[in-house]
């Protein structure tokens, strides 16, 4: 039968409402699903609490536990490392925070309609860590569930993989649903690792989904994970047939991912703060591109010069840039002029044209090197004839406006060897 | 030649002797001036919100104004149909703002049809805060809106300006990212009610129930204010549309100048086939006519085309003059920074004429002028005022005139001008019981909050349908509640400008580097409208579809300039799956149901514009089509002595002509309903006509035909007789390949059908 047809006969059965004001029910204990010692059996744990019920697996780890290259208690080494700087860097924490990796599944990707079905922490502890991850037992039962994170009751520093723009907001909206029953979610100060992976492997890792940085990286190849993408169907399929086993592998999936954070918190940490230089030239130019931004001078110079002194010329091109744009602003110019033309061979497209630029102002404006300036001119309207990187009305503006650099040295050359010859 | 500056009055008396003129004006009519009707501010009104208007020159309010205020402080949602350029908009600022000023955590909705009209608002809006003194956050919410500044907006914006499609996939699915509007919000205020009508009406009206739905949530009951051209129904459609009891503010207290309708029909040049000279020559004259005069004029046009055509043969008026701006042409597509400028050259006069499409219809501010043409009937008495209207400064004399094109229903309203001037406009209905549009909405609302089992959904029981939605797998149950459970996001899978399921993307690729969707359609329609080598109106331009992907669902298209349409046929059959109502006569009867229609298409025709001859025709290759819609439908028995092909042309005559005037009743395009005769139906054997919505699940259009059926018929036999035409023309039953006696014989079947039925 059609859609269309059982559209049809539906719409004998539309009826219309009679007008009566309903009365606002008072919450209500959901009812207990009937699988309950179903998933017993498959590994999990009945918890109460006074919204209802939901499911709980704990796990406790051991710090000489060893997850792909590292092993998890390495993290409190890296927390040292962070503190023997003095540098307050976003990712730095301290011995005094309660810490906890987060991370959630979902039936969803957006809107009020996606359930999240399971809340995955690791706690970190002085002696061991603890994984805790809590299941929704049914949608009816969400505040139980919720309320169990104890999100509304503790601040901890949570560290997730794009939790500041999923796994929380998330959260948050499943809270807002639940606001007149549960105390209010309490804000959590948020380390997002998707986001300093991104600084850090820019141009060198193509994807950075977690698995592929645990590969690659961490040294860590799960055996017999689920795809994340199946994670709703198991959920919906678990519910409505009772059925456990499928999303135990949902749970080890969680954990796999929980514990990956840990050791991409340490190799990070490692990344940033030492120059072993056992990865590429990109990846610690990033790095010291990543310092210059947060305005930390001497460690972006740094790791630049390491890179510029330990890499071939090929491959620091763009650590050269960087560092003449940093020499550049604190009035080196002999230096920034030197790291530029350097740079210039090995970088393309924007940060070529930038350089050029840069060369023709130095030359311009300090060296009054006018023939060198307007070489550099030539060059960067070459660049912008030829490039491919511009809109074209971008092109048209730059071009003008580099015309206009163009007559501008050229009418003080012309005016320059005048004055010579009087 | 001599040209002379005149005024309105002055350029009449010239008119009235002047022999070439007056043959082709039919109709003379004078609408006497009417003065303003004013009322004090109210007592409470916030002191900055005074100051505001009195530095506008606003020292009292009109009437109607006075009116919106008090029902709205008194909690009472209200409906106000406001002419152009009645100040229609304080109607609803003033008790927004006054709300907000008494509790700053106040929030108000303002829902705009289009996303440029809401643009267009905020200016308004602003000014006014501005001139007030006061912090008052008021933005546009939708594509547009920079990501930067939407959490700012979400938590703190008190007016939020958007559209229907923004609050169905952008907000209300999102619901818990804007709780303090939600737990604040006062006024939902809907612009431009009459827009929401058929379809796009019936979808509006559910997700308005949603809104509804979340504010209760959240604990807030909003009241809505709607304002709304003339149309016959405006309080029944806005409480169809919010399901909340509107109170109505009929009578403007603005002033209304003289005005001097002129019906204009053009000559005749082809007698026996009822060909009239091209209304576009005319209007071009009459223009120039104005325009020489020295008179600011506004030229509204039915296509793109004709916009381009007109403004083409009215700026050689000024070749001559270098530089010169005085025409200019109006339409859709236009950059904001562009329809600023024209506005203001026609607000400061250096802009003398504007030829629109009906893009200033709505409510954009371009001041107002002195006379005002149409060419063509807007194809409903709603639009013509709301185009009349833009003609007439305070106190002057306006001066508006109707140039009749050569169909049935313009030649209708040229022949009828107490139909235009008379006060009865066409009813706006939407159906927001179509089943279709329901379930798309009901999947929404679930997924935008659960459904108890004792849950309705706005006035709907809709238990049984949860039920059906869970065996369809996207809703789970547990023991008291329906969880949407799917990884789906409903609302990015409908569209509320279309009813059926899936629809056909219109991709054009004239640019090949730069191929771009430029429409949908619903499948149905699409048959006739996209096969392959179909001329397709998109906004005015004409573009060939080049290629129909049917199993994509994909028209591509490429822009053309041609002087055909194409028009397909479908062959129908017909079958009657549910008779609702029915009445039956002693020789007739007419019935009103559900009927599911088989649409196989056949062949397409190219017919020349003006003229409308055939010049050519192809096969389409499209698989039959199912769908089920509502349809009245009529049947009679054969009349002694007549053959079955003379049946067949009456009847194909007969469906034409009613067709023409079901618009004259209902506020609906042509192809919103189909006509289709049936020789010998298969359920009675009779001769039938059906009636039926164009769309799937049907609209509550062809409900209502059955109700009017009497002067619907009655209307279009006085026409068909009435025309000039010795045996059928475009203008009544529908262009004839020789002189025969159809006219007379879809009279027979007219008048059979009348006194059975009347």
């Amino acid at each position: 039968m059609s859609y269309e047809n059982k559209m049809l006969q539906l719409k004998q059965k539309l009826g219309k409402k009679k007008e009566q004001p309903k009365d606002k029910p008072t919450f209500q204990r959901p009812e207990k699903p009937f699988y309950i010692s179903e998933w017993e059996n498959a590994g999990l744990t009945l918890v109460e609490n006074e919204y209802g019920v939901l499911f709980k697996r704990e796990v406790t780890y051991p710090l000489e536990f060893q997850h792909g290259t590292y092993q998890l208690g390495l993290f409190y080494d890296a927390i040292k490392k962070w503190q023997l700087t003095s540098i307050n860097h976003p990712y730095a924490m301290d011995f005094d925070e309660s810490i906890v990796f987060f991370d959630t599944e979902t039936t969803g990707l957006k809107g009020v309609g996606t359930n999240i079905f399971l809340i995955g922490l690791l706690d970190a502890f002085d002696d061991s860590f603890v994984l805790t991850q809590y299941v929704l037992a049914d949608p009816a039962n969400e505040a139980a569930f919720l309320y169990e994170s104890k999100f509304w009751q503790q601040s901890k520093t949570v560290v997730t993989y794009n939790g500041k723009s999923f796994d929380w907001p998330q959260l948050e909206t499943r809270w807002t649903l639940n606001q007149h029953i549960l105390p209010k979610l309490r804000k959590q100060k948020q380390i997002d690792l998707l986001h300093s992976s991104k600084r850090i492997w820019k141009n060198n890792l193509e994807r950075m989904k977690l698995t592929k940085v645990e590969e690659e990286k961490l040294g860590f190849n799960r055996k017999g994970d689920i795809p994340g993408f199946l994670a709703p169907i198991i959920y919906t399929d678990a519910i409505k047939s009772g059925h456990a086993d499928a999303l135990m592998k949902v749970l080890h999936h969680n954990e796999w991912d929980l514990l990956s954070l840990v050791t991409l918190y340490i190799h990070s940490t490692n990344l940033l703060l030492e120059q072993r230089l056992d990865e590429s030239a990109t990846t610690y130019t990033n790095i010291g591109k990543w310092f210059g931004d947060l305005k930390y001078i001497n460690q972006s110079e740094d790791v630049l010069s390491t890179v510029t002194t330990n890499y071939a010329n090929e491959d620091a091109g763009l650590a050269h840039y960087y560092l003449a744009l940093q020499q550049k602003k604190s009035r080196l110019y002999k230096e920034a002029k030197n790291s530029f033309e350097k740079a210039l061979l090995f970088i393309e497209k924007r940060e070529k044209l930038k350089a050029v630029e840069q060369l023709a102002i130095i030359y311009e404006h300090q060296d009054k090197d006018f023939e060198k300036a307007i070489h550099y001119t030539k060059l960067g309207l070459k660049i912008i004839d030829n490039n491919q990187f511009m809109k074209k009305e971008q092109t048209v503006k730059q071009r003008e406006n580099w015309l206009k650099r163009l007559q501008r040295i050229e009418m003080k050359q012309i005016k320059n060897s005048f004055e010579l010859q009087k | 030649m001599f040209n002379k500056k005149r005024s309105i009055d002055e350029l009449l008396s010239e008119w009235r002797y002047d022999e070439e003129l007056k043959q082709n004006i039919l109709h003379w009519t004078t609408l006497e001036p009417r003065p303003a009707k004013y009322a004090s501010f109210p007592n409470n009104l916030h002191p900055s919100i005074q100051k505001a208007l009195v530095a506008r020159g606003i020292q009292q309010l009109y009437t109607h104004q006075r009116e919106a205020f008090d029902y709205a402080v008194n909690g009472k949602s209200f409906t106000a149909v406001t002419p152009t350029a009645s100040g229609k908009s304080l109607c609803y600022h003033l008790p927004v703002l006054q709300r907000i000023l008494e509790d700053k955590s106040s929030r108000a909705i303002y829902l705009f049809p289009t996303k440029a009209l809401a643009q267009d608002q905020k200016s308004d809006i602003n000014e006014l805060i501005e001139e007030m003194g006061e912090e008052i956050l008021s933005y546009t919410y939708d594509g547009d809106t920079a990501p930067a500044i939407r959490q700012k907006i979400r938590k703190a914006g008190h007016i939020v300006m958007t559209n229907p499609d923004m609050l169905h996939s952008g907000i209300l699915p999102h619901h818990t990212k804007w709780v303090s509007l939600f737990e604040n919000l006062k006024y939902i205020v809907i612009d431009e009610l009459h827009t929401y009508k058929g379809v796009f009406g019936s979808h509006v009206a559910h997700v308005i129930r949603r809104l509804k739905r979340i504010c209760e949530f959240y604990g807030s009951d909003p009241i809505f204010i709607c304002t709304s051209a003339t149309i016959k129904n405006p309080k029944e459609l806005a409480e169809k549309l919010t399901n909340t009891k509107h109170e109505l503010i009929a009578n403007s207290g603005a002033p209304v100048g003289k005005k001097t309708f002129l019906f204009y029909n053009p000559p005749i040049v082809h007698p026996t086939f009822g060909v009239r000279r091209s209304s576009v020559l005319e209007v071009r004259d009459l223009a120039t006519r104005l325009f020489e005069a020295g008179i600011q004029s506004i030229i509204f046009a039915k296509s793109r085309v004709r916009v381009e055509m007109l403004v083409t043969y009215l700026k050689s008026l000024t070749k001559n003059k270098i530089q010169d701006e005085s025409i200019r042409g109006y339409r859709g597509g236009y950059l904001p920074t562009e329809r600023r400028k024209i506005e203001k050259g026609l607000r400061d006069g250096t802009i003398q004429i504007v030829v629109s499409t009906n893009a200033l219809e709505l409510g954009v501010d371009i001041g107002q002028l002195q006379a005002c043409i149409m060419t063509g009937y807007p194809g409903n008495i709603a639009s013509s005022w709301q185009q009349a209207g833009r003609a007439g400064r305070r106190q002057d004399s306006a001066l508006i005139i109707y140039v009749a094109n050569s169909t049935a229903l313009d030649q209708y309203v040229v022949n009828h001008p107490d139909y235009l001037l008379g006060s009865s406009p066409e009813e706006a209905l939407i159906n927001p019981e179509n089943i279709l549009i329901l379930m798309d909405h009901l999947k929404c609302a679930a997924f935008e909050l659960p459904f108890s089992m004792t849950d309705t959904y706005g006035e709907f029981e809709v238990q049984e349908l949860l039920e059906f939605l869970q065996e369809e797998g996207v809703l789970v149950q547990t023991s008291s509640t329906w969880y949407w459970m799917s990884e789906r996001f409903p609302a990015h899978e409908i569209s509320l400008r279309s009813a059926s399921q899936e629809n056909v993307i219109i991709i054009d690729q004239t640019i090949p580097a730069g191929t771009k969707v430029i429409g949908e359609m619903d499948t149905y329609s699409a048959m006739t409208l996209l096969h392959e080598e179909a001329i397709y109106l998109h906004q005015g331009t004409q573009f060939q579809v080049e290629i129909l992907d049917w199993e994509e669902k994909k028209a591509y298209v490429r822009e053309v300039d041609v002087d055909y349409f194409t028009d397909a046929n479908l062959a129908v059959e017909l079958k009657i799956l549910n008779e609702d109502k029915s009445v039956t006569y002693n020789s007739a009867s007419i019935s009103f149901g559900d009927i599911s229609i088989l649409a196989i298409p056949t062949i397409f025709k190219k017919i020349r514009f003006q003229t409308h001859e055939n010049i050519g025709s192809g096969k389409i290759h499209i698989p039959p089509l199912e769908m089920h819609t509502n349809a009245t439908w009529m049947s009679f028995n054969l009349p002694e002595n007549w053959s079955e092909e003379m049946l067949t042309d009456a009847l194909t005559g007969a469906a034409y002509a009613i067709s023409s005037f079901i618009p004259l009743y209902i506020q609906c395009d042509r192809s919103d309903l189909s006509v289709v005769p049936q020789v010998k139906s298969t359920h009675n054997e009779k001769p039938t006509l059906f009636i039926y919505d164009s769309y799937p699940g049907g609209i509550g259009l062809a409900e209502r035909v059955y109700d009017l059926l009497g002067p619907i018929l009655e209307e279009t036999i006085q026409h068909v007789r009435n025309c000039p035409c010795q045996s059928g023309c475009p203008s009544c039953i529908g262009a004839q390949d020789s002189l025969n006696e159809s006219k007379h014989k879809v009279l027979k079947v007219l008048s059979i059908l009348l006194k059975e039925i009347g």
